[in-house]
């Protein structure tokens, strides 16, 4: 193995990728392939997360964005009639305005009231569409969404995949692009050191609103394309449950990482629905809260980070004993 | 318009509603007092509580207000478990990675109930049900007085602990500067199981008296109050326990008044839009001096 890391990551990201085209033919499974659709959507929305992690800020609330960028392509479509391809832009442009109101309020705040403040907001979004507005919401009932193609064409299923899988990797590539950029080097600037990142002329407001309005929009996008894909849309996409999800998925891969959320989505996503089909079901969080602090205590920087400890543990092994050690006493 | 009388009623509503989310409060202000760290999965400590007061009450038939002690205790293990396996290995590291700690435990703390009791809403029946005592216009539910006083005593003991006796001074001393308690030889990892510990069993006792109130449990409710709990505490700044108190009595109030003009399902939103308010007008909170 004479690769470089570099050229190992290109050709896992090309391998990854023809595995993805690939896939509905090997598994030959609707269920399955429903399930890798859900997948790749979920990967879209970890990476959301990921992306306003990366500027520093960690949300408690996405399922905020994720229901309003639903909620706002379904209406779109229903009431429009345009087609949810369409619309899931349409719908997920509405989740970044809102993202970049509530990142007004949220900019000035540390850590934990900003963690506080977003999971609020998830619970205001929901009260409102059930109280409020409930005439065009459909309230707690829900309401159907168009799907994303009519079921009438033959190999829907597979059409439709291939859709989300465009989206998501274009969306991969979107971020990928921003993090290489100098947005993403000065989200990392904000991240690491507010002061210094003012002082050398980044200003941080800005970029927290422009992280804010990126990620509310991809999980918009995220939102739409699920409810697009399932056909009905409820107050409980708001629910406590898909804001956890994504920071879970995130944590796992690798947070700040672009492979980070992928990995981690990929990979719990294969675990949960092997407890489930070995019959696990309560039992199954609790597997995955341990395997979280688990992560969060031995593997900080995720599951990314595994081969480069692998392979450092592996030459550290070989090695003979430092003689420096005895020098330094 | 309305009359002082539903007026009086809500307030009284909100102070019985205060006492649970004042001791959630508190406890996660001590925690975060010794420690500096914030723990998301507080209000499952109150579920927990909960939980083990009904089985106590179910199978031995106790007068609910006593089996406290022993959710209490309980959560003192619990807690202590909690802190040395799962957040002493994180102290100092990143401060997201508490809050993704916090979920972790969620999730386990949730489940595990789940599997243990059944995830359906279950209530118990406590002995002084019916009994309403007349104070002016107003009838007040004994079983309200009780949970009042009860909540009081707890803050008086707890009051009391960290200002006379040696470990709660030693408590107070970690929490004002570690690294000088450290200095004069207190050890202030004992400081921390012993806070996480009170700090559960704070939740525990708000986890005993939500259930004897008669209101509804089942293992997913204890994320909502918690995190209100961390909105008093961000309102009433963190680390101040005064704070903590009058934070928790405005949030019952102001909660039972928007259940009561807005309706039932603004209840839980109310505090939120209180707390967004007031960190858009102060972002370090009420009375918190500098946000960290």
């Amino acid at each position: 193995m004479n690769l470089t890391r570099d050229e190992m990551i290109r050709y896992g990201t090309i391998a990854a990728i023809a595995l993805a085209v690939v896939a509905p033919f090997l598994t030959g499974n609707l269920f399955l392939l429903n399930l890798l659709s859900l997948m790749l959507i979920f990967i879209i929305f970890a990476s959301a997360w990921n992306l306003l992690a990366y500027s520093g800020q960690g949300s408690l609330g996405h399922a905020a964005f994720f229901g309003i960028g639903a909620y706002a392509s379904t209406l779109i479509a229903v009431n429009s009639g345009i087609s949810p391809y369409i619309s899931i832009f349409l719908g997920a442009a509405v989740a970044a305005g809102i993202g970049i109101l509530i990142g007004l309020t949220c900019v000035r705040l540390k850590e934990w009231f900003l963690a506080m403040v977003t999971f609020g907001f998830a619970i205001i979004v929901q009260t409102i569409t059930v109280s409020l507005l409930t005439p065009i919401t459909g309230g707690w009932d829900g309401i159907a969404s168009p799907r994303l193609l009519s079921p009438d064409i033959t190999g829907y299923q597979l059409i439709e995949y291939y859709s989300i899988l465009m989206i998501t990797i274009a969306s991969i590539v979107m971020i990928w692009y921003i993090l290489k950029s100098r947005i993403g080097l000065a989200f990392s600037a904000i991240r690491e050191n507010e002061l210094e990142a003012r002082a050398a002329g980044v200003d941080p407001v800005r970029y927290r609103l422009l992280a804010f309005a990126l990620s509310a929009y991809l999980a918009g996008v995220a939102g739409a394309l699920q409810i697009h894909h399932i056909g009905y849309i409820t107050p409980e996409i708001f629910g406590v449950d898909l804001s956890f999800w994504p920071v879970t998925y995130v944590i796992f891969g690798g947070v700040g990482t672009l492979a980070g959320p992928v990995i981690g989505t990929i990979i719990l996503t294969i675990i949960w629905e092997g407890l489930k089909m070995a019959g696990f079901t309560f039992s199954r969080y609790i597997i995955v809260g341990i395997l979280l602090i688990l992560v969060i205590i031995f593997l900080p920087k995720g599951l990314v980070d595994l081969p480069d400890k692998f392979y450092k543990w592996w030459t550290h092994r070989k090695k003979p004993e430092q003689p420096q050690a005895v020098l330094q006493e | 318009m309305y009359d002082l009388g539903i007026l009086l009623q809500i307030v009284f509503w909100g102070l019985y509603a205060g006492c649970i989310y004042i001791l959630l409060a508190t406890g996660l202000n001590l925690i975060f007092g010794v420690m500096k760290i914030v723990n998301f999965a507080h209000g499952e400590f109150l579920m927990i509580g909960a939980y083990i007061t009904a089985t106590v009450f179910f199978l031995t038939g106790f007068n609910p207000y006593a089996i406290i002690l022993l959710s209490m205790l309980t959560l003192i293990g619990i807690g202590a478990i909690v802190e040395r396996l799962c957040f002493r290995p994180i102290l100092g590291t990143s401060k997201l990675n508490e809050i993704f700690l916090s979920i972790g435990l969620i999730y386990i703390f949730t489940n595990s109930a789940a599997m243990i009791w059944g995830d359906e809403w279950q209530s118990i029946k406590s002995p002084y049900q019916g009994i309403a005592v007349p104070v002016g216009s107003l009838n007040i539910p004994l079983d309200y007085i009780i949970i009042i006083v009860v909540t009081t005593v707890i803050l008086c003991g707890l009051y009391l602990f960290l200002k006379k006796t040696k470990t709660g001074r030693e408590m107070r001393a970690t929490s004002q500067n570690r690294k000088g308690a450290m200095l004069v030889g207190i050890n202030v990892e004992r400081m921390d199981i012993l806070s996480f510990g009170i700090g559960c069993a704070l939740a525990a006792a708000a986890g005993t008296l939500w259930v004897v109130s008669g209101q509804v449990f089942n293992p997913y409710m204890g994320s909502i109050p918690a995190v209100k709990a961390f909105a008093i505490i961000i309102l009433g700044g963190l680390g101040s326990i005064p704070g903590a108190i009058i934070g928790g009595l405005l949030y019952g109030i102001a909660e039972n008044g928007a259940a009561y003009f807005l309706g039932g399902v603004w209840k839980d939103a109310i505090s939120f839009i209180i707390l967004i308010i007031v960190l858009i007008i102060r972002p370090t909170g009420l009375f918190g001096e500098s946000g960290e």
